[in-house]
């Protein structure tokens, strides 16, 4: 209950006129000689405070008169819930169902709220249930059903997503659109922080929408997590495998905190990690011995918290055999294979094994073994092994191709199916050499080669680069660097030699970085990941024409997609936290470990002031507490002014009575 | 019609032999046209000398037929001794419409003078008390009495407090011949007390007449709010609701009055009450009654 103009309440003080009046004031009694008090007595005071107790009645009424009379000028308002007050409107309720719902009892709460609300339901009002996560999902239609209703805030579970409140805002201006009613959106949740988009115009709710919140928690809720964990997708030597873990703490005390690394089950490691009071804390282990083979891992901590399932961390590890590597080359350039494998195998020591073999002894080569070809300066090639080679591409392989003075003889370039437009011989100009002139260093093979500026090139070939992305160009435009995709793999164009004879690339130190990139980018090691977040997407196939049928078995083992979505479905969406096996359209096998986002690890709330802005309307004085959570609804004022005047009508009505009984009582006395 | 003359009317004559003089030629009026009432001085008996009898008093013609001295009495002189005990406290001040009890009982003690020497040619006294006697006029029926008995009611102003037993001791030693002794006072006192200091007057043959004069306010007073009272004679004060004055008082009042008169009588004494809102008939037609008792 509040007061529109407390300032009247100043007027309460006239209380005091009355009180002064019937009790406080000095009785002026009339003097008069008599001629004996001897029938007279002491007591007759008594009879005074008598008269005085009699009116009393008088003296309740005139207070309470001049009492309604100051409430009246300060217009008294009880703020009533919006919630329940029926009429022609759309009641949207949103439950909260994200990873950090999974804390304590809060989603237990939140449908308990959720379903007392719809019991206060008015029946007449339509009503449509929906969960937050990600993404908002209706679980009914617009129905006046309630035990549809019911049920399906029942079946609400957990998830693994993080709650986005601009996804929220979104979905209900996409409803407020579909509807012309005024929507209650009532809110289930633990009104998380970091579900707050960057942009606060991001939760702007549609005009015709009342936001009523419930929150489930009140304030942060201290809580551990391994953060991130930093591990080799694969592994060819376990021993000089490295592990970083990170242990953050939210909210929490510092506190040391036993991690575990656990390998298909088996606890292989454990250390200890001093957390400071809400910091981090990295935990490193020294090797990853797993077995050949795609190995699903996880490091543990012992936080003791209210949300365990942000305790472990999921990530796969795959333990193979250095990858092979083929490289044809004319029998006669010896310089090329020399500085390639040199370069790779300084590198990433032991991860790629290069074979080097002439067109002709390549032609029976079983591609489908080998991570990438790489075809340096070739003449020609065989059309078998060509033909090869292309459905090698297709297939999900790679090739790399670097076209040196041999390129002159040719009129196309094989595999990449680009028509030679002519040679660049800078050899001869003045200049002798060019050099690069520009590069786009968000490719994965430049990522590292940052001084392609001093490299010389003596020759380069101009080639068709239509249908192909120049990676980088050499200063008088000639492209440099061209990927061309071709089914599930790619093709990488290096328009000039790996020898030291149309350029000194090779004996430059950004060579050693480049051909390591390269081999990681091609070999599809830059692609695999052993972890992933949820509700991220992973690629499935790159041809979206190729008929090839992929495999994805969830956490839980089941499949969840259907034989057409396997032959068309270019991404799937990790919707759950745990282990996904895959069976890619390339023929690659995956296994990722997929796990929460771990902003949903920081159970801080949103300020109220924030909420209140949200809401639209200043921050709540207080907030009512039910029984079972923290519950927030929105309240309108509502005037007793008409109410007190009755109240003052009948107040004077009834003083004017009990003042004439007074009165004429007095009239008789006289 | 002059009987009934208001004594507020009477408090505007000056001079008391005028106010006696008028109360009372109108009442014995009022008198000789009533059937029930008579008085004069009719002869009553004759009684046998005895020496010392005034030799005026002897009826020589009856000596002259029978040789022997008889007296010859009147029934007007058998009881001849008036003495009016006049309280002259300050509590007889008190009036509320003109006249105090004060000049009410100088008005009555003035016309029982006139009846008695003047009509009769009785003897009369007068004794001023409050809580002493203030002051005595011997009983006498000499010439110039009657005026020495209204001065000194002129100078019977009230003051002081009554004290009944204190003044009683007093009046036995002036009173020592038998008569009729009239209290005229508001007897502000313990009834019970009043009748025991008045007793030894009625045990010495007298009789006792007390009139009770009361201002109406004080039989039935009112308030219109919550009044302070403040005693005439001690001063005292005290706050009085007009409900307390309205139904407690009168029934106090009433009790003592009627604790007065039934002690008066139980002692052979009469009472009678005055309220000084009424004529002084009543305290005359008492009196006379008494008188006609006693002849």
């Amino acid at each position: 209950m509040g007061l529109f103009s407390p300032g009247y309440l100043a007027a309460a003080a006239l209380v005091g006129l009355p009180l002064y009046l019937h009790l406080l004031r000095r009785h002026d009694a009339e003097s008069q000689p008599f001629s004996s008090l001897m029938f007279f007595e002491r007591r007759t005071r008594s009879s005074i405070k008598h008269r005085r107790l009699r009116y009393l009645l008088l003296l309740s009424l005139r207070i309470v008169l001049l009492l309604l009379l100051a409430l009246v000028f300060a217009n008294p308002f009880i703020s009533r819930p919006v919630a329940g007050m029926g009429g022609n409107k759309l009641l949207v309720v949103v439950i909260d169902n994200s990873f950090s719902m999974r804390a304590g009892s809060r989603l237990a709460d939140a449908k308990r709220a959720a379903l007392d609300l719809l019991e206060s339901r008015n029946p007449a009002t339509r009503a449509q249930v929906l969960t937050l996560g990600s993404q908002l999902h209706a679980l009914t239609a617009e129905t006046q059903d309630k035990r549809e209703l019911q049920q399906a805030v029942e079946g609400v579970a957990p998830g693994d997503s993080r709650a986005s409140f601009g996804q929220l805002a979104s979905g209900l201006r996409s409803l407020a659109e579909a509807v012309s009613i005024p929507i209650e959106l009532h809110l289930f949740s633990d009104l998380q922080r970091s579900g707050m988009p960057a942009g606060f115009q991001e939760m702007t709710l549609p005009p015709n929408t009342t936001l009523i919140l419930h929150p489930v928690v009140k304030e942060a809720t201290p809580n551990w997590t391994v953060e991130a964990v930093n591990a080799p997708a694969q592994v060819w030597e376990p021993k000089k495998a490295r592990l970083q873990a990170v242990i953050a703490g939210f909210h929490t005390p510092a506190a040391t905190r036993t991690v575990s690394l656990v390998v298909n089950g088996k606890t292989l490691a454990t250390r200890s990690a001093n957390v400071p009071a809400n910091g981090r804390a990295t935990v490193e282990f020294d090797s990853l011995d797993v077995p050949y083979g795609f190995s699903r891992c996880e490091v543990r901590i012992d936080s003791a918290d209210s949300l365990p399932a942000d305790d472990r961390f999921l990530f796969s590890v795959e333990r193979s055999d250095p990858r092979r590597v083929l490289f044809v080359h004319e029998a006669n350039d010896s310089r090329s294979p020399l500085y390639f494998g040199s370069a790779l195998t300084s590198g990433v020591e032991g991860v790629f094994a290069l074979e080097t073999r002439t067109a002709d002894e390549a032609s029976n080569t079983q591609l489908s073994q080998y991570a990438f070809v790489v075809l340096s300066d070739v003449l020609s090639l065989p059309s078998s092994f060509e033909s090869s080679l292309l459905e090698y591409v297709r297939g999900g392989g790679s090739v790399l191709i670097a076209e040196g003075a041999a390129a002159a003889r040719r009129s196309r370039i094989p595999v990449f199916g680009g028509i030679i437009q002519g040679v660049r011989n800078y050899s001869g100009s003045a200049q002798r050499f060019l050099t690069v002139g520009e590069v786009d260093p968000t490719y994965p093979s430049l990522a590292k080669a940052d001084h392609w500026a001093n490299v010389e090139f003596y020759f380069a070939v101009a080639a068709e680069t239509s249908g192909a992305r120049v990676i980088a160009r050499l200063t008088d435009g000639t492209p440099l660097l061209v990927e061309k995709k071709l089914g599930e793999g790619r093709i990488l164009l290096f328009a000039s030699g790996f020898d030291n004879l149309t350029n000194d690339f090779p004996l430059r130190p950004v060579f050693v970085p480049f051909v390591e990139q390269t081999a990681r980018y091609l070999s599809g090691m830059e692609r695999r990941v052993g972890s992933s977040v949820v509700d991220s997407f992973f690629e499935l196939r790159c041809d979206k024409d190729r008929a090839a049928s992929v495999e994805v078995v969830d956490p839980d083992g089941r499949r969840p997609l259907s034989l057409k979505e396997a032959v068309t479905s270019s991404m799937f969406q990790l919707s759950r936290a745990g282990f996904y096996e895959m069976r890619l359209a390339n023929g690659r096998h995956e296994v990722i470990g997929v796990n929460a986002d771990r902003r949903e690890s920081d159970l801080d709330v949103i300020p109220e002031d924030v909420l209140a802005l949200w809401r639209g309307g200043p921050a709540p004085a207080s907030q009512p507490v039910a029984a079972s959570g923290v519950v927030q609804e929105q309240t309108k004022p509502f005037s007793l002014w008409w109410h007190f005047m009755l109240l003052l009508l009948a107040a004077a009505v009834v003083e004017s009575l009990v003042s004439d009984r007074y009165l004429g009582r007095l009239r008789d006395e006289t | 019609m002059q009987r009934f003359i208001d004594p507020a009317v009477l408090a505007g004559i000056s001079g008391l032999d005028l106010i006696a003089k008028t109360v009372v030629d109108g009442f014995i009026a009022g008198l000789h046209r009533s059937p029930n009432f008579g008085f004069s001085q009719e002869f009553a008996e004759y009684r046998a000398y005895t020496p010392g009898d005034d030799l005026r008093h002897i009826d020589w013609n009856v000596y002259a037929r029978s040789e022997r001295a008889y007296l010859k009495r009147y029934r007007g002189e058998t009881n001849t001794l008036l003495t009016v005990l006049l309280d002259a406290s300050n509590s007889m001040k008190f009036s509320s419409h003109g006249v105090t009890k004060s000049d009410y009982a100088r008005f009555a003690a003035a016309a029982l003078f006139y009846l008695t020497t003047q009509t009769q040619r009785d003897a009369a006294g007068l004794i001023v008390f409050d809580d002493e006697v203030r002051s005595y006029i011997r009983p006498s029926n000499r010439q110039g009495q009657f005026h020495r008995l209204l001065s000194g009611l002129e100078h019977a102003e009230p003051r002081a407090r009554t004290d009944f037993t204190k003044a009683l001791e007093r009046f036995l030693e002036f009173l020592r011949r038998r008569g009729l002794v009239v209290v005229i006072s508001d007897f502000y006192e313990n009834p019970e007390r009043i009748v025991r200091a008045l007793e030894p007057l009625r045990f010495r043959g007298n009789e006792v007449l007390l009139f009770h004069v009361l201002d109406p306010a004080e039989v039935r007073p009112h308030f219109r709010a919550p009044t302070t009272l403040i005693e005439m004679e001690t001063e005292e004060a005290l706050e009085v609701s007009p409900e307390y004055a309205r139904v407690e008082y009168p029934k106090k009042i009433d009790a003592h009055i009627e604790a007065l008169r039934d002690g008066a009588r139980g002692s052979g004494m009469d009472y009678h009450l005055l309220r000084t809102d009424r004529p002084l008939d009543d305290a005359l037609r008492e009196f006379l009654a008494i008188r006609q008792g006693r002849s």
